[in-house]
């Protein structure tokens, strides 16, 4: 059933849509508990409708939203009596989640007597249970060691909170009160987008609303269709390596083989190499925002990135390979690793069909967390790394942005600052600045990663564990441009040589007095070093941003 | 005895308006073209203007003058062009890049060909000096002199004519910015000097690090002008002094104004904000969102219970500046905002501006693109005839040409495009005041919107329908808002001081004492310039613990003297955080980040003269859209008197705006002669 829908209608519901999501965004932010979420908006929100389908989402973390419509699904899948008032939560990677520490809120919206939308916020929890603070757990053979699973269950029945559900889940995290104050802030932003999209309802009756989002949705396949239809067809490969699981495999292949044709793209990973036993495993939905993303990047940035305009992909992967793991697998990093690689692997395959619009590679997350006393005030602390950012990828618009992150926030997660570090912690930042030669050569130059030099103040031994990938392997240069410099992160402690942190370790003991000397990886750069102008070389000598030999 | 005057001066992007006002209350206007090379040139011709209108020379007006007040642009457009001073920024060794790293962020999640900005301060002239102080204030690594006088030599072969002080932890020990700023001058007694410590004492790097590069970059030029424009004020022979309204609302002598220059980047809209608490003042209305809707760009902001709102969240060309200023939002988007469909079919309003040249297609330039005011004109809202006051006709084929040709994309007849722009347009307006209202977590229907700009007036009624608004207010005064709102305005200096600490080791002696220190300091300083009675308001920016943003908790009202003083001042900012975000954690940390002083001198009030009973009749009817062509009433709000009532639909001209009023809606002129519009009932 399908009515007539002028374009201002459309225009206006559209408008609509995306001025509900932006709202439920900051309702989110401001009244979010945990840091991560307030400080680091590390959430994501989102309408989708009752196929799975993105309606729109807000401008947050690029690899939550593409995997939203999974999720979707999911909920789906394990509900046909949904009644308003029902709020569904669920985190669980092999029921449409992507990791466990992203738990997922969705609340139906009715019209015209039955099910239209949902409203869906997904927040990454400060903890989820498991084995270790935080869900990162490089020694996790099993998805069980990571957290607390949770399939699509009824947080709210018919409007009744199921409390003795809640308990039962803010017992398993290890502060259950920021779990419990998260959660209200998450169930009350997507409660505020029910009650704006009812009223939108109301206004223009269900049927133009559904019509204008299928209007919605055709328009921005014609467009993504219009910018596609101007690459190169053909069959093109890239490849991208994670360093090591942590369990003793190196080199673990992405391999990605992308079809151009008729305006359409299909991405093939099948041939990746097969799962691990560690965390660096990647669940489906999580997979195919990768996917998503790589292919969001390669389009215009201001086509609405909703269903239509990832109509042109088409997704073909295989159960069992690093990609797309067997239920029970770990698979915490895979938001980051090998979410990053996959990206990677795509838009290298895509860079000769393309060639205006791909760029390098952004950089790789290197996290460690520190565990410890703090001798000023006898308390104890947890630190998590989020100083010394990667550089960003050269692309033909110009330089990369230097420090500017990975892949999957590209700049959009932000560090604090190194002042408040130290009154709040017992760490000194001897350096925290651009790291030379980071960037990857190329007619544009990658952007560079940090160095900084980190020293830990406390009187008695801390603990470090590491998480991340990218010190064998930098980001790729593309079209021509060279790779940018690995991460490379040692510990210095008196008498000792220097100790070469690997990216998966846990239980690194410190020492009062010991340094971290962190030097993170730069950006790819873009087309051909020996096409870069002599003036931008001599500005980036200038600048003490290569140093070095005369160009 | 002759009377004294007042002056106001508004520098705009097109014209400098002026108001005086004399001891009787009396107002007169006076407007000259601004002169962006040298924003004084106008000024004084201005002012020239403004005393012929009085029937005196400019000397025997400014000798009877005893306050002007300033609104300035010269430093938002030395920040918008990009025609600053060549900075160079000296820093701790180490820690060079905390300007261009941003934090780790970059805007526009899905662009990612997007170049970096090149920063105010390229690499090559931030300087790494060996210093160091560590978190506690004391010194790790003392300031080596041989590394100082080597960045200064490096300054003085690079040319810079501006130097920006940025060491870590500056704010709790000065002492190694002040010994550098020292030998600065005395190496280099011509330069420019802004030291972090005094321009923002504040933790956190990159906000203290970007304002002082900012008022580094900006500061030669606001000295420039202003000791310039003080010189040829003194020369005429002004008697008073002459005050700068800053960003956040209070005013500054010229020499403060200068020093601390990254405080006047929004000196301009803040007489904005004074214009429009006057406006809340004489109508006895608490809450109201100033809406300024202009050609290019639109400014929204909040007055709530009478005081506007306050932010230091806020930047300018995408330069970072913490200092507190008032919370205004600018939408790229206005009467030149011209309509589009893309390549999907999906139509839309905006970003694209007709800009002043060509202008909308109905300007007759040359303009062909369709605009908002082509739709306004097509519509039936303008009359091409009168469009300001019959001064610039406007050309109804060239709208209808360039609307036409947008329709035959849609599919869509030429009054369904002309009203589908109409209502894109304003919906763009509502979702920017929804967000403004949301961040300062308040429900914009208890607020009345105040239309001023030459395009609010059209718009102003549907974008609060669509907010669910009820009652829109537009002001006779709209064209001198500014000018008039700096004159009304109480004078306000402030200072601060941050005491980085638990609030838990504080004890209500020390509080008492930090306090009264920052009392007096601002007390005396505004009495070495006013004369009137003079108040105090305290407030402090407090956190939890584990939070990183603060927020501002008001404690003038609170019984100082009275014990549990820490306690009270706590239970104060738990309220506040529940107000604003929802939830307060009683039992977690809370630290005090700065404490905050403000003197004000209240400026005696001024009524506005009243108007009585005068004409009520319309001057004409015109055919206008309102879901259907309709035969409509056309007033002159000039002409109305007081009480007139007029049923919508309606049009109502004023002289720099046009006021649509809709369909049961009822607009009431009140005793000020302002339109006063009660909005029909929603649902």
């Amino acid at each position: 059933m399908s009515i007539a829908v002028d374009p201002i209608t459309r225009s206006v519901i559209g408008h609509r849509l995306s001025s509900i999501v932006t709202e439920m965004g900051e309702a989110m932010l401001r009244t979010s508990y945990s840091q991560i979420l307030n400080s680091s908006r590390d959430f994501s929100i989102a309408i989708t409708d009752v196929q799975g389908r993105l309606v729109a989402q807000a401008d947050h973390l690029p690899v939550h939203v593409g995997a939203l419509p999974w999720a979707t699904k999911a909920v789906e899948a394990r509900f046909d009596d949904v009644v308003p008032g029902d709020v569904i939560l669920m985190n669980d990677p092999y029921h449409g989640g992507s990791h466990l520490p992203d738990v997922t809120a969705f609340v139906p919206v009715f019209a015209g007597g039955r099910r239209a939308l949902w409203t869906v916020v997904r927040a990454h929890q400060s903890d989820i249970g498991g084995a270790t603070h935080g869900a990162y757990n490089p020694q996790a053979t099993e998805i069980w060691q990571e957290g607390l699973r949770i399939p699509p269950v009824r947080l709210y029945e018919a409007g009744r909170l199921r409390d003795d559900l809640l308990d039962m889940l803010a017992l398993n995290t290890r502060n259950g009160r920021d779990f419990r104050g998260d959660l209200a802030a998450m169930v009350g932003a997507a409660h505020l987008g029910e009650k704006r999209l009812a009223r939108l309802f109301d206004e223009f009756g269900p049927e133009t609303v559904e019509t204008a989002i299928e209007q919605i949705y055709d328009a921005a396949e014609a467009r993504t269709r219009a910018v596609v239809g101007t690459w190169r067809e053909g069959t093109y490969r890239g490849e991208a390596f994670l360093d090591d699981d942590g369990h003793g495999r190196e080199d673990i292949r992405i391999a990605a083989t992308v079809t151009v044709k008729g305006g359409e793209v299909t991405v093939d990973l099948s041939d990746s190499d097969p799962q691990s036993t560690a965390f660096v495993n990647s669940s489906h939905a999580n997979m195919h925002a990768a996917c998503v993303m790589a292919f969001a990047y390669l389009i215009d940035p201001d086509i609405p990135k909703n269903a239509g305009a990832i109509r042109p992909l088409t997704v073909i992967a295989r159960e069992g390979t690093i990609v797309w793991s067997e239920p029970g697998r770990p698979v915490t990093m895979c938001t980051s690793h090998p979410s990053n690689e996959i990206v990677e692997a795509i838009v290298k395959a895509l860079a000769p069909a393309c060639p205006d619009r791909a760029m390098g590679g952004w950089g790789r997350r290197f996290r460690f967390a520190l565990q410890g006393k703090d001798p000023r005030t006898g308390r104890g602390f947890i630190w998590h790394l989020f100083h010394a950012r990667p550089g960003g990828g050269a692309s033909p618009g110009g330089d990369g942005w230097s420090s500017a992150g990975e892949w999957h926030s590209a700049g959009g997660l932000k560090f604090g600052s190194v002042e408040f570090a130290e009154v709040r912690f017992p760490l000194h930042f001897h350096a925290h600045e651009f790291r030379p030669d980071s960037g990857g050569d190329g007619q544009h130059r990658g952007g560079l990663g940090v160095t900084l030099d980190l020293e830990v103040l406390t009187a008695e031994p801390a603990l470090a564990n590491t998480a991340g990938d990218g010190i064998r392997h930098g980001a790729a240069g593309m079209s021509g441009g060279r790779d940018a410099a690995p991460h490379a992160y040692r510990l210095l402690s008196e008498g000792r040589p220097p100790r070469v942190l690997r990216t998966k370790e846990v239980g690194i003991p410190i020492r009062p007095g010991d340094v971290f000397e962190v030097r993170s990886g730069g950006g790819g750069g873009w087309g051909p070093p020996e096409k870069r102008s002599a003036e931008a070389r001599r500005r980036d000598r200038e600048a003490g941003l290569v140093t070095g030999g005369e160009a | 005895m002759a009377s004294t005057f007042r002056i106001g001066i508004d520098v705009g992007g097109t014209f400098t308006d002026l108001v005086c006002l004399d001891e009787a209350g009396r107002t007169v206007f006076a407007k000259s073209p601004s002169t962006p090379a040298d924003q004084s040139v106008g000024v004084m011709s201005g002012l020239s203007e403004l005393a012929r209108r009085l029937g005196l020379d400019l000397g025997a007006m400014l000798a009877r003058t005893d306050r002007i007040v300033h609104g300035t642009t010269v430093a938002t457009n030395a920040l918008l062009e990009r025609k600053g001073a060549r900075v160079a920024l000296l820093t701790t060794e180490g820690h060079r890049d905390i300007l261009e790293m941003r934090e780790g962020l970059k805007p526009e999640r899905y662009d990612l060909r997007m170049p970096p900005p090149e920063p105010l301060v390229p690499r090559a002239l931030r300087i790494g000096v060996r210093e160091r102080v560590k978190a506690d204030g004391s010194v790790l690594v003392p300031l080596d002199e041989a590394s100082l006088d080597a960045a200064i030599e490096a300054v003085r072969a690079s040319g810079a004519t501006s130097v920006a002080i940025c060491y870590l932890h500056a704010y709790r020990n000065p002492a190694h910015e002040v010994a550098t700023a020292e030998r600065l001058r005395a190496a280099l007694p011509d330069v420019y000097v802004s030291l972090s410590s005094e321009v923002l004492p504040q933790i956190k790097e990159y906000e203290r690090v970007s304002t002082t590069v900012v008022n580094a970059y900006v500061g030669p030029a606001v000295r420039r002008y202003l000791t310039a424009l003080e010189g040829r004020l003194a020369e005429a022979g002004l008697a008073g002094p002459l005050f700068i309204i800053l960003s956040h609302g209070g005013m500054a002598p010229v020499g403060d104004a200068w020093r601390l220059a990254a405080a006047t980047v929004l000196s301009g809209p803040a007489g904005g904000i004074a214009g429009s608490r006057r406006c809340v003042e004489l109508l006895g209305v608490p809450d109201v969102i100033p809406f300024d809707m202009g050609g290019t760009s639109t400014d929204i902001s909040l007055i709530a219970g009478g005081e506007a709102a306050l932010s230091a969240e806020r930047g300018l060309a995408g330069e970072r500046i913490a200092l507190r200023s008032l919370d205004i939002a600018s939408i790229g988007a206005g009467g030149g905002s011209i309509a589009h469909v893309d390549a999907g079919g999906t139509f839309g309003v905006g970003p694209e501006s007709a800009g002043a040249v060509p202008g909308p297609a109905c300007y007759g330039n040359g303009g062909t693109s369709p605009a908002v005011t082509d739709a306004n004109l097509l519509l039936g809202y303008l009359d091409a005839a009168s469009f300001m006051g019959g001064a610039r006709p406007l050309d109804r084929a060239a709208a209808e040409a360039a609307v036409d040709d947008l329709a035959g994309r849609l599919g869509l007849s030429r009054d369904e495009t002309a009203h589908g722009i109409f209502r894109l347009i304003n919906l763009k307006m509502a979702d920017g005041i929804r967000l403004m209202t949301l961040r300062r977590g308040v429900d914009p229907r208890r607020f009345a919107l105040l239309s001023f700009g030459g395009a609010a007036g059209l718009h102003a009624v549907e974008v609060a329908r669509e907010l669910e608004i009820g009652r829109v207010i537009v002001p006779t005064v709209a064209s001198v808002l500014s000018a008039w709102g700096m004159l009304a305005s109480d004078l306000r200096y402030e200072v601060s001081r941050t005491h980085v600490g638990d609030a838990g080791a504080m004890t209500d002696a020390r509080l008492r004492d930090v306090f009264a220190g920052l009392d007096g300091a601002a007390a005396s300083r505004l009495r070495s310039w006013f004369e009137g009675p003079v108040r105090i308001e305290r407030s402090a920016e407090m956190r939890y613990g584990e939070q990183v943003f603060e927020i501002d908790v008001p404690l003038s009202d609170l019984d100082w003297e009275a014990p549990g003083l820490v306690e009270r001042v706590h239970a104060r900012f738990h309220a506040r955080h529940e107000e604003l975000y929802t939830y307060a954690s009683p039992d977690q940390e809370v630290v005090f980040v700065n404490a905050r002083a403000a003197a004000v001198g209240a400026v005696p009030a001024v009524d506005e003269p009243e108007i009585g009973p005068r004409d009520t009749a319309p001057v004409g009817t015109r055919r206008a859209w309102f879901g259907a062509w309709r035969d409509v009433p056309v007033h002159r709000l000039e002409t109305l008197g007081a009480g007139t009532t007029i049923a919508g639909p309606a049009i109502v001209e004023a002289e720099t705006t046009t006021v649509v009023v809709g369909e049961g809606d009822r607009a009431v002129v009140n005793r000020l002669g302002w339109l006063d519009i009660a909005l029909r009932a929603t649902s």
